[in-house]
């Protein structure tokens, strides 16, 4: 019975960790910003190949982070990595500035005409632009 | 959820340093691999590989490696970076100072750089010891053995252009390196060698739907053991293609020089299911006038976390003519045979 009882609890808390009941992913910009960059555009940005716009990424890789990158670039953490490590170590690209939580990233992109970020959708206000979803 | 905390402080460990350098900033990162190798009834060669360190025992020192980065912000344009890479070479371990610059961002889309840098030869030219940075253990022999260089003296500009077709990537580079050692196989030693006028120049297009395209063209004086100068040519046309699923790499390569002409290719195909991905490539080099080795490998990868891949690879080389290619030969027979299994285990890294 106790074995049932932590299994249940443990299998509970797995599926709480790896699949919360979350909204959709944001991906948003400045109001002030005229263009609207499409989603290719945008993995480009965050993939450091285009710098037109500043890209604001998440410092920790969380659910919102994954769903953002394998939806825009189909990337995991690890070939994210494996990607970037190829600019770092031949001096072509350094990782994005990054912050800490979705309000943060959404105070950042408030803040600067040109900055694009991506954050939970249930934290999104009228200081910034939703250019589009990710589910 | 304690559980995925932990997780999220290990991956913050190490992404700490993901912010934009300016004036004051540094970065410190790191790479490495740690793995061994043999290759088994090769009864004509001492050894195989890009140095030949490959022999019939496990050793560990033809694909293990540790690198260091610095880089420093000296301005918000103007930063210094420095790689030192402790690898083998032969045998003997050698901490090597690989890149050592300084680079200056005139606007996002052009970077000139100078001083120590990596020769863009061929397509994984400028990454070849981040073994993170690619599929393979080791990287296919046939075609890496032919750019016996590792790291020039001088400058290059690198430009980037985002166009409607993907983005535009254009580096050119100009430079010498002087007295480096190069590994000939067939002698089993390096000798002293001086490419001047190495001139390095690419163009790379990077798709979002069908990959990235590059070609590059390097020509170079060379002279070996005090030699008379005579000029050497490269040429690369390569492919690359991960759409999270299928991960394919093909590369062919020209050299030529008065001396030799060599042709090589290779493809790699593979497929990712889940952590796991299994590939497969085949690769070719031809010498003019003298043979051909070619090989099949089978790899199996796993991406044990964000920062380190577990990998093991099964390689069969042949070759034709008695030539030697990628082997170093034993010259115990006067018709020598240069076939074996070569077998590769394990981790690349980041940090």
């Amino acid at each position: 019975m106790n074995h049932f009882i932590q299994k249940t609890l443990a299998t509970g808390l797995l599926s709480f960790t790896f699949s919360p009941v979350q909204a959709e992913v944001a991906v948003i910009v400045n109001p002030g910003l005229a263009k609207t960059p499409s989603q290719a555009e945008v993995a480009n940005i965050f993939l450091g190949k285009d710098k037109s716009l500043r890209g604001i990424d998440h410092k920790d890789w969380n659910a919102t982070k994954e769903t953002f990158y394998a939806a825009v670039a189909s990337k995991s953490e690890a070939q994210l990595k494996s990607y970037w490590s190829g600019l770092v170590f031949t001096g072509k690209g350094q990782p994005l500035p990054s912050e800490a939580t979705d309000a943060d990233v959404l105070a950042k992109v408030a803040a600067q005409a040109d900055a694009i970020g991506y954050v939970d959708s249930t934290v999104l206000n009228d200081s910034v632009k939703v250019l589009f979803t990710l589910p | 959820m304690h559980r995925f905390n932990l997780m999220g402080v290990a991956v913050c460990l190490a992404s700490t340093s993901a912010v934009a350098l300016e004036q004051g900033e540094y970065r410190l990162n790191g790479f490495g691999t740690a793995a061994i190798s043999r290759v088994a009834g090769a009864d004509d060669a001492k050894g195989y590989g890009i140095s030949g360190q490959t022999t019939d025992s496990w050793r560990g020192d033809q694909l293990s490696k540790l690198g260091g980065q610095f880089s420093y912000g000296l301005s918000d344009q103007l930063t210094a970076t420095v790689q030192t890479v402790a690898k083998p070479e032969q045998d003997d371990w050698r901490l090597q100072l690989e890149w050592a610059y300084l680079a200056y961002a005139v606007n996002d889309q052009l970077t000139v750089r100078a001083g120590r840098l990596r020769p863009n030869a061929f397509m994984f030219s400028e990454t070849l010891d981040v073994g993170y940075s690619y599929p393979w253990l080791r990287l296919p022999d046939e075609v890496y053995s032919q750019m016996p260089i590792s790291n020039y003296e001088g400058a290059d500009v690198l430009y980037n252009l985002p166009t409607a077709l993907g983005t535009v990537g254009l580096q050119a580079s100009y430079g010498q390196a002087v007295n480096r050692n190069i590994f000939i196989h067939a002698l089993d030693d390096r000798l002293d060698a001086d490419y001047k006028k190495l001139l390095t120049g690419s163009i790379s297009l990077a798709t979002d739907a069908i990959g990235t395209f590059r070609y590059s063209y390097t020509e170079s004086t060379l002279s070996v053991d005090h030699s008379e100068e005579f000029k050497g040519k490269f040429m690369s046309l390569g492919h690359q293609y991960d759409d999270g699923s299928w991960v394919t790499n093909a590369e062919v390569i020209n050299r030529r020089s008065p001396v030799s002409e060599h042709d090589a290719f290779y493809v790699m195909v593979g497929h990712r299911f889940g952590d796991f991905l299994p590939h497969v490539t085949y690769a070719q080099h031809d010498e003019h006038d003298a043979g051909r080795d070619s090989s099949w490998a089978l790899g199996l990868n796993y991406s044990l976390s964000a920062n380190v891949t577990l990998k093991t690879e099964y390689k069969r080389v042949e070759s034709n003519d008695g030539y030697n290619g990628s082997f170093v030969p034993a010259y115990n027979t006067s018709e020598p045979t240069f076939d074996g299994d070569i077998i590769s285990v394990g981790a690349d890294f980041v940090f």
